[in-house]
């Protein structure tokens, strides 16, 4: 019914919505199959359309110089994700369940890193670990308690949502049939909210895994974010491996996201607001 | 009535003391690693140093240093101005995007969704460096325009600002995608349908139904947008040069190059007070919902 007025009275804005999107796609993929496409260049610049056609940048990306830098990312996205989802559990666990004094400053805290420009937290971690003598940590344990507070809001937002979701009474069943706490929390509360708490660790993965800006001013050499290492790369030149780096490092949350998708759906989680109305 | 035996008072102050402890743990690691670090900037700002070592001395220079020199002011005011195109560039591409991944029918829907969130998977580096092959000296632009014969020689197209607002405009859009949809998706069809049913035409439909009512996602993708650009680095870096730097760009060299810290610091206070305040405006405007 609807349909059938758009389609009958709107049939030509319809269409130029269309179009007006046709080109926003454009410009939206654009630029990154145009990198793609770069890396297979025979010249040594990254031209586009492509001269010719070689693998020698690929072959140069999987070397040692960036493959060490990737799986670098790599672990320290998984240590990230890990260390937000174990805080966000009680965290977020407390906050939805419980109303206690002081309960609205923390939530603040708790999403404050969404707020703050990531490039600030950055220069504070610097300083505080030089300040308290652990200037020699600045790198992965740096890295890793900045990924941490850049990923703690995405945790602690999909796991609310999955326990908002989730109805009080279920809890207050299974403890009214004689489970203990402990079996009610491993038995029905995290089997309920297991999406909501794997979506989050995706999410804090992927975030850290494609950041730049916290890891700007905490990395040292041999232990640095690929990305950081792209741009530090990007001023001296602008060589196809590069272009071969940046698809490869795109490659690895896309795999990631499909793997998850097929297992039990992000969808939920992006339109997790809406859900609730 | 009888006071309540006495296990029971032991047993309620202990639940009461249970959300303290959930949250106890994770309260001190964001004290420690996101507080103390934003204090220490704060002060940093407004303390003399020597080079890397901070001074106890109170001192306002870092700021009369940098508002007395021209070059600085200017690069504050690019910021802004950057962000602001940013914003509204965002807004003007992501409202139709939005509205028509809302509505549409197509059985590609999905995948059109995905594909337009697609570049948030990818890092600022990643989608900056596509717009660095098209549009440098020797670049796709410049080669295809030579071809045509629209230019004769080879034109600067960055470093310039406008190259960052257009690559800060393609890292920044799915957020305003994501943000406007959500605002269309609350929007009942019904309500267009009624205001045309009613004699409003499809213009005046739009302008005064559809719009006003996705108003709060458009400020909110606005906002988003904004704050972010303020305090971006790489795509200034990459699309940029020393005739167009930013705060955040400027921010770097002081800490990297020329390693003066509390000037460092006072920038990013620059950076936190300004994004503090769109924060403040975003919630005013109700544009942030946030899920707790």
């Amino acid at each position: 019914m609807i349909n059938g007025v758009r389609r009958g009275s709107n049939a030509a804005p319809w269409f130029a919505l269309k179009v007006v999107n046709t080109v926003i796609f454009i410009f939206i993929l654009g630029p990154i199959l145009i990198t793609a496409a770069a890396s297979f260049n025979e010249a040594n610049q990254s031209k586009f359309p492509p001269r010719g056609f070689s693998l020698k940048w690929w072959a140069d990306a999987f070397s040692d110089d960036w493959v060490d830098p990737v799986l670098f990312s790599f672990r320290l996205a998984i240590c990230a994700a890990l260390v937000s989802t174990i805080v966000a559990l009680p965290l977020t666990f407390g906050l939805t369940r419980y109303r206690f004094k002081g309960r609205d400053a923390l939530i603040t805290l708790a999403l404050g890193p969404l707020m703050l420009p990531a490039l600030v937290i950055s220069i504070g971690l610097l300083q505080f670990f030089y300040l308290i003598g652990l200037g020699d940590y600045v790198g992965f344990w740096a890295l890793l308690a900045g990924h941490f507070v850049i990923c703690l809001p995405f945790s602690v937002r999909t796991i609310a949502i999955s326990l908002y979701g989730l109805p009080a009474n279920v809890e207050k069943a299974a403890a009214s049939l004689g489970a203990s706490p402990v079996t009610v929390l491993f038995k029905v509360v995290f089997p309920l909210i297991k999406n909501g708490i794997l979506a989050g660790a995706v999410f804090s993965f992927i975030h850290s895994f494609s950041d730049v800006n916290v890891s700007l001013f905490i990395s040292r050499p041999g232990q640095m974010p690929v990305s950081v290492k792209i741009l530090g790369f990007l001023e001296f030149g602008f060589a196809p491996t590069l272009a071969a780096v940046a698809i490869l490092t795109m490659i690895i949350p896309l795999v990631l996201i499909i793997a998850i998708e097929r297992f039990g759906g992000l969808g939920d989680f992006i339109y997790g607001e809406r859900a609730r109305g | 009535m009888t006071a309540p035996p006495a296990t029971d008072v032991i047993d309620k102050r202990a639940r009461s003391l249970v959300p303290w402890l959930l949250v106890a743990g994770p309260t001190l690691a964001l004290l420690v690693f996101f507080v103390l670090p934003n204090a220490i900037l704060l002060s940093a700002g407004f303390l003399k140093s020597e080079g890397q070592t901070l001074t106890g001395q109170l001192t306002f220079e870092n700021y009369a240093f940098f508002f007395g020199r021209p070059t600085y002011v200017a690069a504050l005011l690019r910021t802004f101005f950057i962000a602001l195109s940013v914003g509204v560039l965002v807004v003007v591409l992501g409202f139709p995007l939005a509205y028509f991944l809302t509505r549409t029918r197509s059985r590609w829907k999905g995948l059109l969704i995905a594909l337009s969130l697609s570049p948030l998977l990818a890092s600022v580096v990643v989608r900056t460096y596509g717009w660095f092959i098209i549009f440098n000296r020797f670049g796709a632009l410049n080669d295809f325009l030579l071809y045509t014969g629209f230019i004769k020689e080879r034109l600067a197209f960055m470093p310039s600002t406008g190259a960052i607002i257009v690559g800060l405009t393609h890292s920044l859009l799915p957020y305003g995608v994501l943000t406007i949809m959500a605002a269309v998706q609350s929007l009942n069809p019904q309500l267009e349908l009624a205001a045309m049913s009613l004699g409003a035409s499809r213009t005046r439909t739009f302008l005064r139904v559809t719009l006003p009512l996705c108003l709060p996602g458009i400020a909110g993708g606005f906002i988003l947008a904004f704050s972010i650009s303020l305090s971006a680095y790489a795509t200034p870096a990459i699309l940029g040069g020393p005739s167009t730097q930013t705060i955040a760009t400027l921010l770097y060299t002081f800490m990297i190059a020329i390693l003066d810290w509390s000037v460092g610091s006072m920038l990013g206070t620059i950076l936190i007070v300004t994004s503090g305040l769109m924060v403040y405006l975003a919630t005013k405007l109700g544009a942030k919902r946030s899920a707790l």
